[in-house]
């Protein structure tokens, strides 16, 4: 990491020729680079990871040394017919609301904290199955998560660092990160190239199918308690002006894990044991895997009415999994302040080799699932967001903190239908709200 | 295979007959939409594909870690 971490700004004053070779290397190691993302949130979007604002855009003047406070929220729902805890036959039936804040806080004029407070609350009839007792216990849970980061612009601002540690928990597993990146944009801020690690150290309680528990314990398993997972992810992303309307970025993203890569509460069903109760066992996958994933993602600016955002994926990993996902948004301004964005979204992908539907595994295999998410499917998605930020804001209102004045500066929403060729469907509605602080 | 390789081609000849843009020519790159990245109210849409999906990654979504996900 801290060989990629030096990388050259040369990259990006090289003769031509120089140039386009070390961009033609950069496309060839792409794949065995990985995950720095260019985006002007202040952490990963999963709210881990360390901060990575792009310099190569000039500060947004309307809130430049301000503090920025983004309350978000959203409403998940699925349906389904082939959960994983009944062996591939079972309900799917899932609610999660997330209620998250984030933070960003300039320090001074190069410096930034960042952090990414959360929570899921989740309902899920599924995991209700672990056992024969429909209960309250066993079908809600709740996960905290908490991220925080801090990056510096060094000298010129061209080039920024950042490091970031977090942790999330919930009854059956927790997770501590650390994560480190370097970005460095070209001098007429037409070229960035993007570096991050991060790692994830996770732990979780085995938690199997009741009618298993007294068989793993006779037996004397020592993955009877706990076990531990670790992820190690690196991300690179390059992006590119490639004209006053057209800019693209490419990102890839290695990840490699070891450890506990299965579900305990997973049962499999198998074709000469029958689908009796006590006949299952618990979901078996490999401990290592290793994912190669490569985006494009490309902007146009089409009309002043009309921009197109495009983005497409190509993903494979040794699990035998191959996918492609394509995704398309229109935003439409309908006034300067007043966006509608129609999007959509579609996704195929193979079949892990270790996937097979309820019954049809056979008991002399070493790994098997019938987790469906590890099945060959495509899905759509579609929908509509709105945003309104209005230049002078929605609101402004007095904060306890010495009375300073707070703006409310815009409103996101969005809703999200999702369809799987499995049968599983699901929606999901979603708000940020937008507050500066002086 | 032959997708990816199309792409990494198209995206290579785009490379080489890019132009460079001035700061003062970027009214239209620094608009709100034309930003290279998910919009922050897409983080939960990001995840629950990670989760509901084998496939995940390059994208600032969830990967690998942190969750009982894929």
């Amino acid at each position: 990491m801290k060989k990629l971490l030096t990388m050259p700004r040369s990259l990006f004053t090289l003769p031509t020729t120089a140039r386009r070779s070390g961009v033609a290397l950069a496309l060839l190691l792409a794949p065995a680079l990985a995950w720095a993302q260019a985006t002007p949130t202040p952490n990963r979007l999963d709210g881990s990871g360390p901060p990575t604002n792009n310099t190569a855009r000039p500060a947004n003047p309307s809130n430049h040394g301000e503090t920025e406070v983004n309350i978000l929220m959203s409403y998940y729902e699925q349906d389904g017919s082939h959960g994983a805890v009944e062996g591939g036959v079972g309900t799917q039936f899932l609610t999660d609301v997330t209620p998250t804040i984030i933070l960003n806080i300039p320090l001074d004029s190069a410096s930034r904290l960042s952090a990414n407070l959360g929570m899921d609350h989740y309902a899920s009839a599924s995991t209700d199955r672990i056992d024969q007792v429909l209960s309250t216990p066993s079908s809600n849970d709740q996960r905290y998560h908490a991220d925080f980061g801090y990056s510096r612009a060094l000298k010129g601002k061209q080039t920024i660092i950042g490091v970031g540690a977090g942790f999330s928990a919930e009854y059956d597993y927790t997770s501590v990160n650390v994560s480190a990146s370097w970005a460095h944009a070209s001098a007429d801020g037409n070229r960035e190239l993007s570096l991050a690690g991060q790692v994830y150290f996770d732990q979780a309680t085995l938690i199997r199918p009741t009618e298993l528990r007294r068989d793993i314990q006779k037996n004397g398993d020592p993955d009877a308690g706990n076990n531990t997972r670790q992820s190690y992810n690196l991300n690179i992303v390059y992006s590119q002006v490639l004209s006053q309307r057209l800019q693209m970025a490419i990102s890839t993203e290695l990840v490699t894990q070891q450890g506990l890569l299965s579900t305990p509460f997973h049962r499999v069903y198998f074709r000469e044991t029958g689908g009796a109760l006590g006949q299952a066992q618990t979901e078996a996958l490999p401990r290592a895997r290793y994912k190669y994933p490569i985006g494009l993602r490309l902007t146009y600016y089409t009309t002043d009415l009309v921009q197109l955002r495009g983005f497409y994926r190509f993903y494979n990993d040794d699990f035998g999994i191959t996918a492609h996902t394509f995704e398309i948004e229109a935003p439409v301004k309908v006034t300067p302040f007043f966006v509608l964005y129609p999007f959509y979204r579609y996704h195929t992908q193979t079949a892990s080799k270790y996937f097979a539907p309820y019954l049809e595994h056979s008991i002399t295999e070493k790994y098997y699932s019938s987790d469906y998410d590890l099945s060959a499917f495509s899905a759509n998605k579609v929908g509509l967001g709105l945003r309104y930020s209005p230049v002078y804001g929605l609101a402004r209102f007095k904060t306890p903190f010495k009375g300073r004045v707070a703006k409310f500066k815009s409103l996101d929403l969005r809703y999200a239908y999702y369809r799987q060729s499995t049968g599983l469907v699901a929606g999901l509605a979603s708000i940020d709200l937008s507050f500066t602080m002086p | 295979m032959a997708l990816l390789g199309l792409m990494t081609l198209a995206t290579g000849g785009s490379l080489s007959s890019c132009v460079s843009v001035a700061a003062y020519q970027k009214m239209y790159l620094n608009d709100e939409d034309m930003k290279l990245a998910n919009k922050r109210i897409e983080t939960y849409e990001t995840n629950f594909e990670s989760y509901r999906e084998g496939a995940g990654g390059a994208n600032g979504g969830k990967v690998g870690g942190g969750c009982g996900c894929n």
